[in-house]
């Protein structure tokens, strides 16, 4: 009986941890979703040649807004994102909700929420997201890395 | 000894409760808010962000030094109240009055209300702008606030539960008022 107690406690303990760390995670897209090439918004989606990650990283590079991901339904996510900005009749909360859906190898912006005065228009939106990794010359995605690839408003390297 | 390490390792389990808060006295509560004043005073952002709780809300309504515009509300959860606060661990010169505080436990003492008055001054950046230094400013913000909090208990720790705050804003000019720089 008392051989048992040492695994017993270990047992507990990594119970324990493992229930906090599933139960405390921050709920967001697998990798396997944000590394799937944004779709750019014209009527045959070309792909930008951007993962959703790179597009997002670089969208937060020029924003200090937070950040909240929620699931509406399989294979579709919701980034919200939330800001105080100042202005002279004081400070104004911002938001924008932006809807991600899976479609085959691409993630495409299906639908979007914002406050007042913001752009809900998905091409406006669209090109601002890709417009971030096109002026940080991220790394595009695989089949955008050979010469003379193509892809919604891609310009390749200039360095 | 089986009963002896019985008894010290039930010791050992309980300790960590013995520093758990259970209920609370007026005297915590005024101890904790002369805390997270100071928490404030030190633009830390890590540790203001500590003193709330996990699904603490703060409402604000903000009347800006242009009167012919409205108050303008805004609400914040705790997420982005602490990326507001770590905003302000930017500027250099700040101060933060507290001129009246108010406690009342409720029946239980689980839980408090706290009405305090505060006057915050800090550097205004026009919102037209792109300052190139903290110190780039014409003007001081003084913030004159009613904030009406809720205290509780959370894991333990006492912590704002949520916060309404009515705000107005005045403008002057940094040479009328001589505001302590703020020391890391």
């Amino acid at each position: 009986m008392r051989s048992l107690a040492g695994p017993a406690f270990l047992l507990v303990m990594f119970g324990g941890y493992a229930i906090y760390h599933l139960t405390s995670k921050e709920e967001g897209p697998s990798r396997k979703f944000t590394e799937l090439e944004f779709a750019g918004a014209d009527a045959d989606h070309t792909g930008s040649c951007y993962s959703l990650d790179t597009v997002l990283f670089a969208q937060r590079a020029f924003s200090k807004a937070t950040r909240t991901w929620t699931s509406p339904r399989e294979d579709a996510w919701t980034l919200t994102l939330d800001e105080v900005v100042e202005g002279h009749a004081g400070p104004q909360s911002i938001f924008r909700k932006y809807t991600f859906e899976k479609h085959g190898d691409q993630v495409r912006l299906v639908s979007m929420e914002a406050t007042e005065k913001v752009s809900i228009d998905l091409t406006t939106n669209i090109d601002e997201l890709v417009d971030g990794p096109d002026d940080l010359d991220s790394t595009p995605v695989e089949r955008c890395r050979a010469e003379g690839a193509k892809g919604y408003k891609f310009r390749p390297s200039r360095r | 000894m089986r009963v002896s390490l019985l008894i010290a390792i039930l010791l050992a389990l309980c300790a960590p409760l013995a520093g758990c808060k259970r209920s609370l006295s007026t005297r915590d509560v005024n101890e904790f808010v002369d805390r997270a004043d100071d928490a404030r005073r030190k633009l830390y952002a890590p540790e203001i962000c500590a003193l709330h709780g996990e699904s603490f809300t703060q409402t604000v309504n903000f009347q800006g030094y242009m009167k012919n515009y409205g108050p303008t509300k805004i609400e914040l959860n705790r997420k982005l109240f602490c990326q507001e606060a770590a905003k302000l661990s930017r500027i250099r010169a700040y101060k933060l009055e507290r001129k009246s505080i108010d406690i009342s436990l409720s029946a239980d003492r689980k839980t408090a209300v706290v009405k305090a008055e505060y006057v915050e001054t800090r550097p205004y950046y026009d919102p037209d702008t792109t300052p190139v230094s903290p110190d780039d400013f014409r003007d001081w913000q003084v913030i004159e606030s009613l904030d009406e909090s809720v205290v509780g208990i959370e894991g333990g720790d006492v912590v704002f539960l949520s916060a309404k705050s009515d705000a107005a804003q005045t403008l002057v000019p940094t040479k009328d008022l001589a505001v302590p720089f703020v020391v890391y």
